[in-house]
């Protein structure tokens, strides 16, 4: 059966080093920072045979043309501008004339167990501005007319091991530590209730919880949810928060109202109006000496680096696989882009080499952004994750801020990447996006793809571009 | 030493190689699943891990998700077929189109499972029954070839 290198050897009945080898694995997977070089180097090597022979793919293409380009460039201005009216708006109005808005990118929204708020949803955000870029403004973090959270100092509380130039955080209302907001309910009958809002546990149904009622036995017997919950000032709260900014809907968990027997609650929750792993842009506030600029404010431009680099196609290109060759060291989950055009993601690995997985065969989840068509419609921040692929189209699944009404269809528009981390910031062009016609959480989503060689650019953390 | 080094050279390679045979429009081979039942069938149990390792770094070429998701995703198939060995005593085509299904069905799922337990998703955890058939059809004609030649050849355990 087999030749002279063949071995000969006495069947043992169960292989102790497989074994240990799916142990050492779990090992890896516990830290993967302490192997990260070594699984660089592996796979690195074992790309160096395909780079050696990309020499044969063929020379990258040239950058697209100029008036691509430009068309990307407006489209990504469209968008900057529609997020910065949208997302001031409502607050603006409910804030003092004097206070300006500061629209802040999202970083990123640790998603460990560790920083985990109610709900089990993310609790912290981490801004492209740092805290001595945003000193003297408020506490207050809003997103259209939206409370979502409260902005840290540098070396007090959760942001105690913080300095000045680091990126600012902000605290969620569902932290754990955030800070409870009084808050006004709508009452089915018309009436009002006033209440106090507080971070749930993370094992909740809802991020936020309503604590303390007003009238406990008129909260008992509410039958169902829905109702809209507003902030309420307090003349002697710590921090001055506006009255009529949304905190969410109550969502009812008790019994229902069955014949003469009546409702009884036995928790209260609040579910906010923004999905915060859909975050990518919100905006914070600081009080000028003189009245409030007209306009919405400019949204500053990622600070990263662009390494430039060539894409080639491995073997098995329509499962979106790519060869990278940039020459230095790429971190994970970096952008590629073609002028502005969204590509896919890096993975780094040794010898100046990486693998980059296309947007529409990843399977992520990805914070997103769609900019419907329509002028007038605001751009809706998106969780989602691709299901499947068609040839270039792909199917996405996605979840948006609760502003949305149940079972609402989403416009057809342009779709871009939102934050993603610091190496894949917002507003970067994927494709054109349509609702499925019968399922209204699915987008078919259509990338331009283009075979061969290209010129790119990876996007690196630190410096501007 | 040569042996491995061919190991590490050529294995990985293979990955490629099948995407390459896919595109030219020959029917779609799951180089993963070909490995995988060498590796349990055919292979010395004492050089199992390293030669497990290779395998991972070609389906870490072709596969969104890291290194160590590709061992345990080859691994756990592989380690639970290897002490069933004597059952396949005779290597029975049937025997072995049996096995290859099953790590067909196997790979899919485990890469979906260590996708949602280590957040790191894959495009592969996608299950095809097509691709269950061309494995039962395909990977044992294709391994009797494979075991035959370098690098499979230096590392066949002769019972």
């Amino acid at each position: 059966m087999s030749g002279a290198w063949g071995v000969r050897k006495k069947p043992a009945a169960f292989p102790v080093g497989l074994y240990s080898m799916l142990l050492f694995a779990l090992c890896w997977l516990t830290l993967p920072a302490v192997f990260a070089p070594v699984e660089r180097w592996l796979v690195g090597c074992a790309c160096l045979v395909p780079r050696t022979l990309s020499a044969w793919f063929g020379e990258p293409a040239a950058a697209r043309a100029p008036e691509a380009q430009q068309r990307l460039q407006e489209l990504s201005a469209e968008l900057r501008r529609r997020i910065a009216e949208h997302d001031v708006a409502g607050a603006s109005k409910l804030l003092p004339a004097t206070y300006e808005p500061i629209c802040c990118a999202v970083l990123d929204a640790p998603r460990d167990k560790a920083r985990r708020g109610g709900g089990g949803q993310p609790g912290e955000l981490r801004l492209d501005h740092s805290y001595a870029e945003v000193d003297g403004c408020c506490e207050l973090v809003t997103k259209g007319n939206a409370l979502l959270g409260f902005l840290q100092r540098p070396g007090v509380g959760i942001a105690d091991g913080d300095r000045p130039q680091d990126p600012a955080r902000v605290m969620l209302c569902n932290h754990r530590a955030a800070r409870p907001v009084y808050a006004e309910m709508s009452m089915p009958e018309g009436a009002a209730m006033h209440l106090v809002v507080a971070a749930a546990a993370a094992v909740d149904p809802a991020p936020l919880r309503a604590d303390l009622w007003e009238d406990p036995y008129r909260a008992a017997r509410l039958g169902r949810g829905g109702q809209p919950v507003h902030t309420e000032t307090v003349a002697d709260a710590t921090v001055l928060v506006p009255s009529g900014l949304e905190l969410g809907r109550t969502r009812v968990w008790g019994y229902e109202q069955h014949g003469a027997d009546e409702a009884v609650a036995i928790g209260v929750y609040v579910v906010p109006p923004v999905e915060p792993r859909a975050l990518s842009f919100v905006v914070l506030w600081r009080q000028a000496a003189g009245p409030r600029a007209a306009g919405p404010p400019e949204l500053r431009s990622g600070q990263v680096q662009r390494l430039p680099a060539t894409v080639y196609d491995l073997p098995g290109v329509a499962y979106g696989r790519h060869l990278l060759v940039v020459g230095q060291a790429v971190p994970d989950g970096a952008a590629v882009v073609d002028n502005g055009l969204f590509l896919g993601t890096a993975r780094g690995l040794a010898f100046g080499t990486g693998l980059m997985t296309s947007f529409i065969a990843s399977r992520h989840r990805w914070s997103l952004i769609l900019m419907p068509d329509d002028p007038r419609e605001r751009p809706r921040e998106l969780e989602g994750e691709i299901l499947r692929t068609e040839h270039d189209d792909a199917w996405l699944r996605w979840c948006s801020d609760r502003w949305s009404t149940a079972h609402e269809r989403l416009l057809p528009g342009y779709l871009f990447t939102g934050s993603n981390g610091a190496c894949c910031p917002a507003g970067l062009w994927i494709g054109r996006a349509e609702p499925h016609p019968y399922e209204h959480d699915l987008l078919r989503v259509t990338t331009p793809r283009e075979r061969g060689p290209r010129a790119a650019q990876v996007l690196v953390a630190g410096g501007r571009t | 030493m040569r042996r491995w080094l061919l190991w590490f050279l050529l294995v990985p390679q293979g990955f490629l190689l099948a995407g390459f045979w896919r595109d030219v429009g020959l029917p779609a081979i799951d180089a993963a699943v070909l490995c995988c039942l060498f590796l349990a069938l055919f292979a010395d149990r004492n050089a199992l891990p390293w030669l497990l390792l290779g395998v991972a770094i070609g389906r870490a070429l072709v596969d969104e998700a890291s290194l160590p998701v590709q061992i345990l995703v080859l691994g756990v198939p592989t380690a639970v077929l290897v002490p069933m060995r004597r059952l396949f005593s005779g290597q029975h085509w049937a025997w072995q189109a049996l096995a290859a299904s099953l790590c067909a069905v196997t790979i899919p799922k485990l890469a979906g499972l260590c996708g949602r337990l280590f957040d790191q998703p894959s495009a592969s955890a996608h299950l095809d029954g097509y691709a269950v058939l061309r494995a039962a059809l395909l990977v044992p004609p294709l391994l009797f070839v494979v075991r035959r030649l370098p690098p499979c050849r230096y590392f066949s355990e002769v019972v």
